[in-house]
C-alpha cells in the first residue's frame, strides 16, 4: 500500500476508535415499587430505545421496605442509580446528605420546568432550598359519594357536602344500621394511613403537622370523634386500611368514602352505582381548602458514577407525564399536563383541582417520629382511652422534641 | 474407638511391625498415615507431638474439628447477632450507621428510654396475658385432640391430618382469614353469635380496645394447637399400653388413670412443649402484623411487634434492640428452667 492510504486508514480506524469509545455503554440501576409492566418499567423500555447505549436495570423493592432497603444498600456501598421514595420521606434522605442536588441539573434543564409543578410536589421534594427530587406522579384524597343513596335518602346529588357540617349532617341522612349501612368510610389505622386521611381535616382548621396540639387540629380530631361515637363510620376504621374502606364503599356498605384516585379502576368494576367525587369538605365556608399529597418522587444517588445519565432517565419520565393518568392511572405532578382525552373525566377534573390544594407532609427527616405522634393521638382519643385535647398535646410534645433536634 | 485402633494397627504394619500395639505410641518421625511428607518436617513434628492434632484425621481430633464446625456456625450466625443486638442496644443507632460499629455510646439510656414511655407497661402486660393464655389454651385443647386421637376409630389418621392444616399454613395467612371472620360489620363470627342469639349485638372483636387482645389470642390458639397435638401425640405413643391395662383390671377409671399414669409419665413432653411453645408465641409476628398492628391504641400490642415498630417504622433501632435483648434473656431463663426440669429426669 502507498504510503499516503496507510495514513489514511490509519486516521480512519482512529477516529472509529474515539468514536466508539464516546459512546461506551452505561447502565443504570433503579429501583422501583412498581410491579412488571408497570410506571418505571414501561418507560425505562421506552427510554433505552431512546438511547440505545444506556441499558437500564430496573429492581422491584416492595412498598413496605424501599426506604429499610435503600438505606442499607447505601451504608454498604452498594446503592442504586435511581429509586422513587414515598414523597415524605425524602426529606429524611436529603437530610443524611445521601442524595444528588439536582438544582443545577434542572436549572440547566430543556424538558423539566420547576414551576410548573404543583406546590406540593415540589416542596415535597425541597429541602434546605434544594431540589432533591423529581415527582414522578401524584395523587391527593377528594370525597366518593354515592348518588343513588343520596337520592333514595332525600339529598341533592348535585351539591355534595362541602363542609364537615354538611358532611355530618349527609352522614347522618345516609346511615341505615337496619341495613347495615354507614353514611361515611375513612381509615384511622395505625399507621401512616391515618396520618394521611387526618392531616387535610387538620390543615382545614388552620393548623398543621407541627400545630397538632393547637385548636383546630383538637376540632379535627374531635369531628372525627363525633363520626365514630355517633356510629356514623365503622367502629372498624380503627383497624381498617384506606383501600379496605374503598372496598366497602364499593360493596354500598358505606355511602361516603374519602380516597384517592387509585381505586379509580377497582371502583369502575366493581360500584354498580351512580359513584361521584367532591372536593374535600372545608372546615367551614372560607375555611382553607387542604388535601393530602401522594406519591412518589425519582431521586438520584450520591454515589451514583453517571448521575447525566441518570437525570436524563428522570427527564424522560417527566416528559411523558401527560400518559400518567390513562396509561397508568396516576395523576401528572405539573399543572399544565395536556392530557387528552381522560378514562373517568369528571373524577379527573376533580383530582386535578384538588392537587392545587395538595399539601406534603412534612418535609422533615424524622417524618415517621411525627407521624406515629399523631397516629398515638388518634388511636387514643378515637378508643376514648383519652380525650382529644390530652392525646393531641401529648402528640404535640412529641413532635415538639422531635422539631427541636 | 475403633478407628483409632485399626490406624495404629495398620501404621504398625507399614513403619515397624510389632506383635502386640501399645496403647500410646512412641511419637514417629512420621505423621499418621495420609500425612505430609517430610517438607516442612520440623514444625509438623513438634504439632505432630500433640495428641489432638495427630488424631486430627480420625479420633477425637477428629471430633473436635467436627465440634469446632458447629460451633463456629453456630456463634457466626447465631451468637454473633445476639450479641450484636446487645451492642446496638448500648449505642445510638440511626438508620443510616447501620453498617458501621463506630456508633455512639449510649449506655443504660436507652434502657432508660424505652421503660419510660407510656406504652411500655400496657404491652408489657398483654405480652404476658398473650402467652400464658396461648399456651394454656394452646396445651390443654392439644392434649385433649391427642388422647381423642389416641382411640382408634375408622378415620382418625386422616382426621387427624385435617387438623394439621392451622400447622401448614403461612400466618399471615391465617390472619388474613381470621380478619374476615372477626370483621365487624360483616364478619362470619358476629353472624354466627346474633343468629345463635349468644351475644346481643356486632362485637368489635378487632377494633374494640377491651376485646382486640382476646382475638388475637384466639387466633393464635388455633394456629398452634396442631403444634401441640403432634408433640403430646408422640409422648403419648411412647407410654407402654399394659400400664394402662394393669390399672383397669385394678379398677381405675378414666380420670384416675390419666392423673397417674399419663401425667406424670408426660413430664418431660409437657416441659419440652410448654417451653418450645413460649418461646414461639414470643415469635409470633405475622398474626399480630396482619390482624391488628398492634392496635387499637396498644390495645392488642405486644413486645415482639413492638420491638419491629421501633426498628423498622419508626427507625429508632436502639429502642428497638433493647425491646430484643430483653426478650432475648426471658427466652434464655425459659429454656434454662426446662434444661434444669429435664436434667433432673435424668437424675431421676
Amino acid at each position: 500500500m502507498s504510503r499516503t492510504l496507510r495514513l489514511l486508514l490509519g486516521t480512519a480506524a482512529l477516529l472509529a476508535s474515539t468514536a466508539l469509545a464516546r459512546a461506551e455503554p452505561v447502565t443504570l440501576e433503579v429501583w422501583t415499587h412498581d410491579d412488571e409492566g408497570e410506571f418505571t418499567y414501561v418507560l425505562a423500555k421506552e427510554f433505552q430505545t431512546q438511547h440505545p447505549d444506556i441499558t437500564v436495570n430496573i429492581k422491584h423493592v416492595a412498598f413496605a421496605d424501599v426506604v429499610n432497603d435503600a438505606m442499607r444498600a447505601y451504608t454498604t456501598g452498594s446503592a442504586p442509580d435511581v429509586i422513587g421514595i414515598d414523597n415524605p420521606e425524602t426529606a429524611m434522605f436529603a437530610a443524611r446528605g445521601v442524595l444528588l442536588d439536582l438544582s443545577p441539573y434542572v436549572a440547566q434543564s430543556q424538558v423539566i420546568k420547576l414551576d410548573a409543578f404543583y406546590p406540593g410536589p415540589r416542596n415535597s421534594a425541597t429541602w434546605d432550598g434544594k431540589l432533591y427530587g423529581i415527582p414522578r406522579a401524584s395523587n391527593t384524597l377528594a370525597l366518593y359519594y354515592n348518588a343513588d343513596m343520596f337520592k333514595a335518602a332525600g339529598l341533592d346529588p348535585d351539591k355534595p357536602p362541602q363542609t364537615w357540617d354538611q358532611l355530618y349532617q349527609a352522614a347522618k341522612k345516609l346511615t341505615d344500621p337496619a341495613k347495615n349501612v354507614y353514611g361515611l368510610a375513612f381509615s384511622a389505622i395505625a399507621t401512616e394511613e391515618a396520618t394521611f386521611q387526618l392531616l387535610p381535616f387538620v390543615q382545614s382548621a388552620g393548623a398543621d403537622y407541627d400545630s397538632v396540639g393547637s385548636d383546630g387540629a383538637i376540632r379535627a380530631l374531635e369531628f372525627w370523634q363525633k363520626l365514630l361515637d355517633e356510629k356514623l363510620a365503622s367502629p372498624d376504621t380503627l383497624i381498617r386500611g384506606q383501600h379496605d374502606s374503598a372496598g366497602t364503599f364499593n360493596t354500598g356498605s358505606a355511602a361516603m368514602v374519602i380516597s384517592g384516585p387509585w381505586e379509580l379502576p377497582d371502583m369502575s368494576k366493581q360500584a354498580k352505582f351512580d359513584w361521584r367525587v367532591a372536593l374535600f369538605p372545608v372546615e367551614k365556608e372560607g375555611s382553607p381548602r387542604a388535601s393530602a399529597l401522594g406519591d412518589f418522587n425519582n431521586v438520584i444517588f450520591k454515589t451514583s458514577k453517571h448521575p447525566k445519565e441518570a437525570f436524563m432517565l428522570l427527564e424522560y419520565i417527566y416528559s411523558q407525564n401527560h400518559r400518567n393518568w390513562n396509561d397508568f392511572g396516576l395523576l401528572p405532578p405539573v399543572q399544565d399536563a395536556k392530557v387528552d382525552s381522560p378514562q373517568w373525566p369528571k373524577a379527573y377534573a376533580v383530582f386535578t383541582e384538588q392537587m392545587q390544594y395538595a399539601r406534603p407532609r412534612g418535609p422533615n427527616p424524622d417524618w415517621p417520629k411525627i407521624s406515629k405522634a399523631i397516629q398515638t393521638a388518634i388511636q387514643s382519643a378515637l378508643t376514648h382511652q383519652s380525650d382529644a385535647k390530652t392525646a393531641l398535646q401529648t402528640a404535640q410534645a412529641t413532635i415538639d422534641r422531635v422539631l427541636k433536634k | 474407638m475403633t478407628s483409632t485402633r485399626t490406624s495404629q494397627s495398620m501404621t504398625d504394619r507399614s513403619v515397624n511391625f510389632q506383635p502386640a500395639a501399645p496403647a500410646v505410641r512412641a511419637p514417629s518421625p512420621y505423621p499418621p498415615a495420609g500425612g505430609g511428607g517430610t517438607r516442612e518436617a520440623p514444625s509438623r513434628r513438634a504439632l505432630a507431638r500433640i495428641p489432638l492434632l495427630r488424631t486430627l484425621r480420625d479420633g477425637s481430633g477428629f471430633d473436635v474439628v467436627l465440634v469446632l464446625c458447629a460451633v463456629g456456625y453456630l456463634l457466626v450466625f447465631a451468637a454473633f447477632p445476639l450479641a450484636y443486638t446487645l451492642v446496638m442496644s448500648l449505642q445510638q443507632v440511626d438508620m443510616f450507621s447501620l453498617a458501621s460499629f463506630d456508633r455512639p455510646f449510649a449506655g443504660l439510656d436507652n434502657y432508660r428510654d424505652v421503660f419510660s414511655r407510656p406504652e411500655a407497661l400496657q404491652i408489657l402486660k398483654n405480652t404476658v396475658i398473650f402467652v400464658v393464655l396461648s399456651i394454656t389454651f394452646q396445651l390443654s385443647i392439644g392434649f385433649g385432640l391427642a388422647l381423642f386421637f389416641q382411640q382408634p376409630f375408622p378415620g382418625a389418621t386422616y382426621i387427624r391430618g385435617v387438623f394439621l392444616a392451622g400447622w401448614i399454613m403461612p400466618a399471615l395467612v391465617v390472619g388474613a382469614i381470621w380478619k374476615w371472620i372477626f370483621a365487624g360489620d360483616f364478619g362470619v363470627l358476629n353472624y354466627l353469635l346474633t343468629s345463635l342469639h349468644l351475644t346481643g349485638g356486632k362485637i368489635f372483636w378487632l377494633s374494640d380496645p377491651d376485646v382486640a387482645l382476646f382475638a388475637v389470642i384466639i387466633a393464635n390458639i388455633w394456629l398452634g394447637i396442631p403444634f401441640n397435638m403432634i408433640l403430646l401425640s408422640v409422648g403419648l405413643a411412647a407410654i407402654p399400653r399394659d400400664l394402662y391395662e394393669a390399672a383397669e383390671i385394678d379398677g381405675a377409671r378414666a380420670f384416675r388413670r390419666f392423673r397417674h399414669i399419663t401425667l406424670p409419665l408426660m413430664r418431660s413432653t409437657l416441659g419440652a412443649v410448654v417451653a418450645l411453645g413460649i418461646i414461639f408465641t414470643l415469635q409470633q409476628f405475622d398474626l399480630i402484623a396482619a390482624l391488628t398492628q398492634g392496635g387499637p391504641a396498644n390495645a392488642s400490642n405486644v413486645a415482639q411487634y413492638w420491638s419491629w415498630q421501633m426498628s423498622f417504622q419508626t427507625y429508632e433501632i436502639s429502642a428497638g434492640s433493647v425491646v430484643a435483648v430483653l426478650m432475648i434473656a426471658l427466652v434464655i431463663l425459659v429454656a434454662a428452667l426446662y434444661v434444669r426440669s429435664t436434667e433432673r429426669e435424668h437424675a431421676a
